[in-house]
């Protein structure tokens, strides 16, 4: 068996080779080597996090001591691994995938950057997630947002996508401040910078300073991960990413933001007020429905699918707020039920989103528009590409037998559950926010209905995109291995469950996993024990059929209130897919056996007898999402930009135009009374700069004297 | 709205009793000339009429009546000096010559007997004067109501047994009869309504204008009239069904040779 | 203002441009002026003088080509034809339709079935020939144009497309048609939008269209009565009337007094068949499925009264130039006079039901639109004219059969939406049957025809058809055969309207507007 700290030092090694060969290469080979390299280190990643994962047994070291300082320490345990873990699933399609997208960036921007960019990315999101003291933590996430801001802003050349990164890198940096106030506060409690020593100190923090580190934390991380109201750079952001990068930005830096929080929040330093749980709850639902809002409405499938990410982020940040609450209501099996739904979010949607990336890249690659009114009939053209992304849109809306339909299941369970909370005022507010969540869900299905239909089905709406072909084999693999995961984490869940619930502190993960996934069959181990009164409670639901040919774990996740409502869930998305496929097939035959003797006459769509259909005759995106747009319309509060009716002469309307803009929300609320009241700040300073030297030596005179006064008071108080 | 319920309830029955009895009452067709002996008018009578739907007989001093030609001008009663009997039924629906190796009135002009009861009819305007389709409407109010007798109109041409046309097919909508006709599932038939989409009536043949459906379209069932009323259509559909039987579409009818009829 | 006080008034304001005839077609003065004063004159007419637009008429004489714009004004008046002369081999006019735009269609026709092309007419093209099943340059009304020939080649532009209108982005046109909803009139419908609201309706006619105009050249005006009588059924006898008074007044005959009366007796019979139809297909449209059938039987039940009465259920084969072909017995007509006011009760509590029906009306009230103004620009007529406050009346404005005789009246409702055109069809309907009785009363015994020379000439002929004002202008040649029948029905004039009143509604809205503004697409194809 290798050591793990071996593994991680080829890792690194491969990282450094990587970057040494992709600036020896020429562009032209370059993104391939990139593709090589690229998987062979996320490889080496899956194999060292599993191993940690499913083994156990942390690993760490210590680097070098800074003196007077603190000790740069590494460490991966599962919490660490769990994430390492998932980026590596990210990285390996996305690496395959590279190597067919970027050669259509050759002679305009650098491959060469790219690679080297792309290479120290992977190698600092390692190292912010082994990273086990404040000094080398704050150190990878700094080289990590600059990594990431470089890539955003890889198309420089466009003013827009400098914009953007450059409005990332500055909102990024605001949040990475945020969160160090939050550790120091921790450290300066705990008189070291590491991690063991912050955690140790924990319990004998006040509420104020435990307020502090939760607010600045969550919303210090909160902006990688793109809750709601510090998410305005992610759509821009995601849209002006090249498709190579975007899914790791999605899949992988998003998750660091989690990470963050979940790192202080749940590992250091677990909640013992109620308040902040409810808070992140309720922001996390806000983000949902602002996300999927949004998203519903826009047509550009990056910029949608950015937008379905911050809704992603929301039902994450429901669920860890969730669990908040049960920490500090002392119900650790609920609260490790609502940690792992958050943990399950977080793994499905970096898979079902970089799959979705995957394929908006590939279409934007082949037809040169994101534009869903503009595309449309792709299935026949590129059917492979179209049936990977159908299966991420069934993902993300939540459609067994897919993996997202376990975790948001998990999720609305476990806010379910919180009937068992004495609090009647917490009780309503996760009412509230469960009903949002589930307005959510059935917004997503309308937004991925749109974004499959309008994309692949009817007929192609611009020329580029009836000229469209398959692209090559290599993006597909990638594609087509994301696809099995989606449908394998979401047939088999009760084999993730437990692992999930491991990576959770000790103390709160094991009754959790007992509590979903129960022994109750009889092949599986600790059966025996489990008690008479428990069995029977699923005997009067006849869970008992196939208690004794069931194999392992049953497949089924099965769950049982509390005594405030003992009712039971059940859900097994396998025996769900068997049955699906079964009476799909059976129905299939009973069809082929009972037109056997017919013949079938293929004839075109029914089009009411037009002479000729055209493309412009069928429903465009807008339209198909236009009642969400009228429905929501005090949310969007859109503003009429351009309201013309062009007249030749008096009467003869030759064109009628109509647009309105949207002005984010968030935008509208946060980010533009933000810019507006440091714009007027700036314009008070530089009032004072005059140029008059006598001004000057009264702005320095009176400056003395505050500080001397300051420095007076300051015993006395 | 209970206002509306009590009204139904007191306007009673209106139905009409056909197919099972005769329907009686006055104005229900315009009724069709009868062809036979004529004796001395025959010449002049054929001259009336603008559409050549009489003509001289085999027999001498007889006159035959085409139907599919006749608009209802009613030259041939009004100011004639010898009027044309007139017949005042309604039950002229024909068999169509679907093509030349099927002889009329064969098999092939009926829907199954599985279809007897539960018809869905797409109806096809292809360039009617507005006439036939509002007798073609007609069959869904009260007095004829021809859900009774299992027959539903339907939007789409997927979920329809039978074409019901009108009009005598212009330019501009054969090919969505055409398209109609190619949507349909098999099995299906077509019923042509009305002088126009058996001949194309005063409009057809004209360079925008077909002579009739036959043109286009195997046509199973003819209903000869201008308008056909809502008895006759109701005939028509009853007879593509086969629960009624065809009636000629000349008058008096030809006397085939033997041969033919087998 | 008579036909003298015209003449001033131009002598004084284009002195010897322009040349006032009276009466060189019957009852009719003719204003001739250059191609360039057109549209001054026309503007002139239309703005200052309160005249309204019914038609343009496009002749190829040997030589030159005779466009001829009808005017008419709602007092009782005579009618203005501005006549306009150029040479074959030119093909340009100006377009009044900027000033008029009641004449936007009939330039858009003129164009497309003669090729004549209209200076500041910005959407000329793809009209009744539609261009994806037709290429451009087929003039079928041109004389060279041989209808005994086979149809023409055809080759439609490869590259057609819709002409859209709306251009916010994600825009589409939603198509209808021509094959839809069960017993609909062959037409198809592109309704602009963004997916809630109908932002522009475009309706794309004439897929029914005969060519009841050219076939109608070279044949006996008998014949051609056949055609004015069979090429829109539901306003049968309108068009029919509309055909034998200009051939009276080419031949210069009155029909006898039995003969008039007798015709206003079955046009106002046929006009309240019509609205009680009109009446139904609203009803049907907001789903009030006992209401509908209610007015079915009606319906059904007048159909059955004129068949009885005259033999055909769509009052065919009655009229001839000069009277009609056959009398009818008084106590026939009595009866017939007792049943329609039978009719009229029931139709009356219906209407008061109807008011009842809050659901009804919510469908109905401040749905679909059209404001007085737009409605004279557009140059509506009929019912829907008359619901937005626009009275046009050919019956009062230029009486005909002895309507000047009648005692009736003309309702009139300002709101102009799909609540106040029902109004309109159920006040008509009540005139109507009160004309029948007051037609019924006057009936005097005697001769029902006078016979008609057919001469060659011209002349104009109108009615008050079911859905408005009609007018025909037929031309008699020297072999007494018809030369050029020019049909103007009021279908045509509505149907360029429609999308005033759809404009901004959802699609629910739609058949409802539709229903109200009570087309024909039979008698617009022609």
């Amino acid at each position: 068996m290798i050591d793990t700290g071996a593994l991680i030092s080829v890792f690194f090694l491969i990282c450094g080779a990587g970057i040494v060969l992709a600036l020896l290469i020429p562009d032209r080979g370059n993104p391939h080597w990139l593709a090589g390299i690229g998987s062979l280190a996320s490889l080496v990643l899956l194999g060292v996090s599993g191993k940690v994962l499913l083994g156990g047994g942390s690993w760490s070291m210590s680097l070098w001591t800074v003196p007077g300082l603190t000790t740069l320490s590494l460490n991966m345990d599962r919490l660490s691994a769990l994430f390492i873990f998932v980026a590596g699933l990210v990285f390996l399609p996305v690496s395959i995938h590279a190597s067919t997208s970027l050669p259509r960036y050759l002679k305009h921007y650098s491959l060469r950057a790219f690679s080297v960019l792309y290479l120290a990315l992977l190698a600092a999101i390692v190292l912010v997630l082994i990273a086990a003291d404040v000094f080398s933590f704050m150190l990878a996430w700094e080289a990590m947002s600059i990594l990431c801001y470089l890539l955003v802003n890889y198309e420089h050349e466009r003013s827009e996508h400098t914009r953007s990164g450059y409005l990332m890198l500055a909102i990024s940096e605001a949040g990475a401040l945020a969160a160090m106030v939050g550790f120091l506060i921790l450290g300066v409690a705990a008189g070291s910078l590491e991690f063991p020593a912050l955690r140790s100190a924990a319990a004998g923090l006040g509420t104020g300073a435990r307020w502090a580190v939760f607010l600045l934390t969550f919303f210090g991380f909160g902006v990688k991960a793109g809750l709601v109201p510090v998410n305005f750079w992610l759509p821009r952001a995601y849209s002006d990413s090249p498709s190579a990068f975007v899914p790791v930005l999605a899949g992988v830096t998003l998750n660091l933001g989690f990470y963050g929080i979940i790192r202080v929040n749940v590992d250091l330093l677990p909640m013992t007020l109620v308040v902040p749980g409810l808070v992140a709850l309720v922001i996390g639902t806000i983000s949902a429905l602002v996300g999927i809002l949004y998203a519903t409405t826009n047509n550009d499938l990056k910029t949608m699918l950015a937008h379905s990410s911050i809704e992603n982020a929301g039902i994450i940040a429901a669920g860890l707020g969730a669990g908040f609450v049960f920490t500090a209501c002392r119900q650790p099996v609920l609260a490790g039920i609502a940690f792992i739904a958050a943990l399950y979010q977080i793994i499905n949607h970096s898979v079902y989103k970089a799959l979705l990336f995957l394929g908006a890249g590939t279409v934007d690659e082949r037809t040169g528009t994101r534009d869903l009114d503009k595309l449309g009939g792709l299935i026949r053209l590129m059917p492979w590409t179209a049936a990977a992304f159908l299966v991420g849109a069934l993902a993300i809306s939540a459609m067994p037998p897919f993996n997202g339909f376990v975790s948001e299941w998990l999720t609305l369970q476990a806010l379910l559950r919180s009937a068992e909370l004495s609090s009647i005022a917490v009780r309503i507010v996760f009412a509230l926010c469960g009903a949002g969540l589930a307005l959510t869900a059935a917004l997503a299905l309308t937004c991925f209905v749109k974004a499959f239909a309008m994309g692949f089905l009817g007929m192609p709406r611009s020329a580029p995109a009836g000229k469209a072909v398959e692209t090559h084999r290599g993006a597909l693999v990638s594609m087509g291995f994301l696809a099995v995961l989606c449908v394998a984490l979401g047939v088999l869940p009760t084999y993730v469950i437990p692992v999930l619930s491991r990576t959770l502190a000790p103390g709160m993960g094991v009754g959790a996993a007992h509590a979903l996934v129960p022994p109750f069959f009889a092949g599986s181990p600790g059966h025996k024990q489990l008690p008479r009164a428990f069995m029977a409670g699923f005997h009067n639901i006849g869970a008992q059929v196939g208690e004794n040919i069931l194999p392992g774990r049953g497949l089924v996740v099965l769950h049982r209130g509390g005594t405030a409502n003992p009712v039971v869930f059940a859900m097994s998305t396998f025996y769900m897919a068997a049955v699906l496929v079964g009476m799909v097939l059976i129905t299939w035959l009973i069809v082929r056996w009972l037109t056997r003797r017919r013949t079938v006459r293929v004839r075109a769509p029914w089009d009411g007898g037009v002479h000729r259909l055209r493309p412009d005759m069928t429903y465009t995106a807008t339209g198909f999402s236009n009642p969400v747009r009228v429905i929501f319309d005090a949310i969007f509060q859109p503003t009429t930009v351009e309201d013309t009716r062009q007249t030749v002469a008096q009467h003869f309307r030759t064109a009628i135009r109509r647009e309105k803009e949207h002005v984010h929300l968030v935008d509208k609320l946060v980010l533009q009374p933000v810019k507006s009241a440091a714009l007027r700040l700036a314009r008070g300073l530089a009032a004072l700069h005059h140029g008059r030297i006598s001004s000057y030596l009264t702005y320095t005179l009176l400056s003395l004297l505050l500080v001397l006064v300051v420095f007076l008071l300051l015993p006395a108080l | 709205m209970s206002q509306w319920v009590c009204r139904g309830i007191k306007t009673r029955i209106k139905t009409t009793h056909y197919p099972a009895q005769a329907e009686t009452a006055p104005g229900v067709s315009p009724g069709l000339p009868l062809g036979g002996a004529y004796a001395a008018a025959v010449a002049s009578l054929v001259n009336l009429c603008p559409t050549k739907a009489i003509s001289p007989g085999l027999v001498k001093d007889s006159l035959i009546v085409d139907y599919r030609r006749c608009i209802h001008c009613f030259r041939c009663v009004r100011g004639a000096t010898t009027p044309m009997r007139w017949d005042q039924g309604w039950q002229w629906a024909a068999d169509g010559q679907k093509c030349d190796s099927v002889a009329p009135g064969s098999e092939g002009n009926r829907l199954g007997r599985v279809f007897a009861h539960s018809v869905h009819i797409i109806v096809v305007d292809a360039g009617d004067c507005g006439a036939c389709l509002n007798e073609v409407k007609q069959l869904n109010n009260p007095y004829y109501n021809m859900h009774r007798l299992g027959f539903f109109l339907t939007p789409t041409p997927r979920h329809a047994d039978i074409l019901l046309v009108v009009g005598p097919v212009t330019e501009h909508m054969r090919l969505p009869l055409l398209k109609t006709y190619e949507a349909m599932p098999t099995p299906k038939r077509v019923i042509a309504v009305g002088a126009c989409a058996l001949s194309g009536g005063v409009f057809g043949p004209s360079f925008v204008s077909g002579a009739g459906v036959a043109q286009t379209l195997p046509v199973d069932v003819q209903v000869p009239g201008h308008p056909p009323p809502p008895l006759a259509i109701l005939h028509g559909l009853l007879v593509a069904v086969g629960r009624q039987t065809p009636a000629s579409i000349t008058s008096p009818a030809p006397i085939l040779p033997e041969a033919t009829t087998r | 203002m008579n036909l003298s006080d015209l003449s001033q008034q131009m002598a004084q304001r284009w002195h010897d441009q322009v040349r006032v005839r009276t009466e060189p077609h019957g009852p009719c003065g003719e204003v001739e002026c250059p191609a360039g004063l057109l549209p001054e004159i026309a503007r002139w007419l239309f703005a200052e003088l309160d005249y309204s637009f019914a038609g343009l008429i496009v002749e190829e004489d040997p030589a030159q080509w005779v466009l001829r714009y009808e005017f008419h004004r709602a007092r009782e008046d005579v009618p203005v034809q501005v006549v306009v002369r150029r040479a074959l081999a030119e093909r340009t006019f100006p377009s009044i339709s900027d000033c008029v735009h009641a004449a936007d269609w009939h330039e858009r026709e003129a164009e497309d079935m003669f090729g004549l092309i209209f200076e500041g007419h910005p959407r000329l093209g793809d009209f009744i020939l539609h261009d994806d099943v037709w290429q451009e340059g087929v003039e079928p009304m041109r004389h060279k144009f041989q209808t005994s020939l086979a149809p023409p080649e055809r080759r439609p532009n490869p590259h057609w497309s819709l002409r859209r209108i709306v251009q916010t982005p994600g825009a589409f046109a939603m198509p209808i048609g021509p094959v839809f909803s069960g017993l609909a009139e062959s037409v198809h419908f592109q309704l602009e939008t963004v997916g809630e609201d109908v932002i522009r309706c475009i309706p794309r006619l004439f897929y029914k269209y005969r060519g009841i105009e050219k076939i109608a050249e070279g044949r006996a005006p008998q014949d051609a009565l056949l055609l004015a009588e069979r090429f829109c059924a539901t306003s049968a006898f309108a068009h029919a009337l509309a055909f034998c008074q200009a051939m009276e007044t080419i031949g210069g005959v009155e029909p006898p007094g039995r003969a008039k009366t007798l015709r206003v007796f079955l046009a106002e019979l046929e006009r309240l068949r019509h609205h009680v139809a009109a009446i139904e297909g609203i009803c049907e449209s907001t789903a009030l499925a006992v209401a509908a059938s209610q007015m079915a039987l009606l319906q059904e039940e007048l159909l059955r009264l004129s068949g009885a009465l005259t033999g055909h259920r769509y009052l065919f084969g009655l009229l001839t130039p000069g009277g009609l072909k056959c009398d009818l017995e008084d106590d026939a007509c009595q009866r017939a006079i007792a049943a329609a006011q039978d009719i009229l009760r029931r139709l009356r509590q219906l209407e008061k039901m109807l008011q009842f029906s809050s659901s009804f009306l919510d469908r109905l009230e401040e749905v679909g639109v059209v404001g007085a103004k737009d409605a004279r620009t557009h140059g509506l007529v009929g019912p829907v004219a008359r619901a937005s406050g626009v009275v046009r009346d050919v019956r009062k404005a230029l009486p005909y059969c002895g309507y000047e005789a009648f005692n009736f009246d003309v309702p009139i409702e300002h709101e102009g939406d799909g609540y106040a055109r029902l109004r309109i069809l159920f006040a008509e309907a009540a005139q109507s049957a009160s004309l029948m009785q007051q037609a019924g009363a006057a009936l005097r015994p005697g001769p029902i025809h006078t016979p008609c020379p057919s001469r060659p000439g011209a002349a104009l002929g109108w009615v008050e058809a079911p859905r408005g004002a009609a007018f025909c202008w037929l031309r008699i040649s020297e072999a007494g055969q018809v030369a050029r029948y020019r049909l103007m029905p009021p279908s045509f004039a509505n149907w360029h309207g429609l999308h005033l009143a759809t404009e901004n509604f959802a699609f629910q809205d739609f058949p409802i507007i539709l229903a109200t503004f009570d087309l024909s697409v039979a008698e617009n194809d022609r």
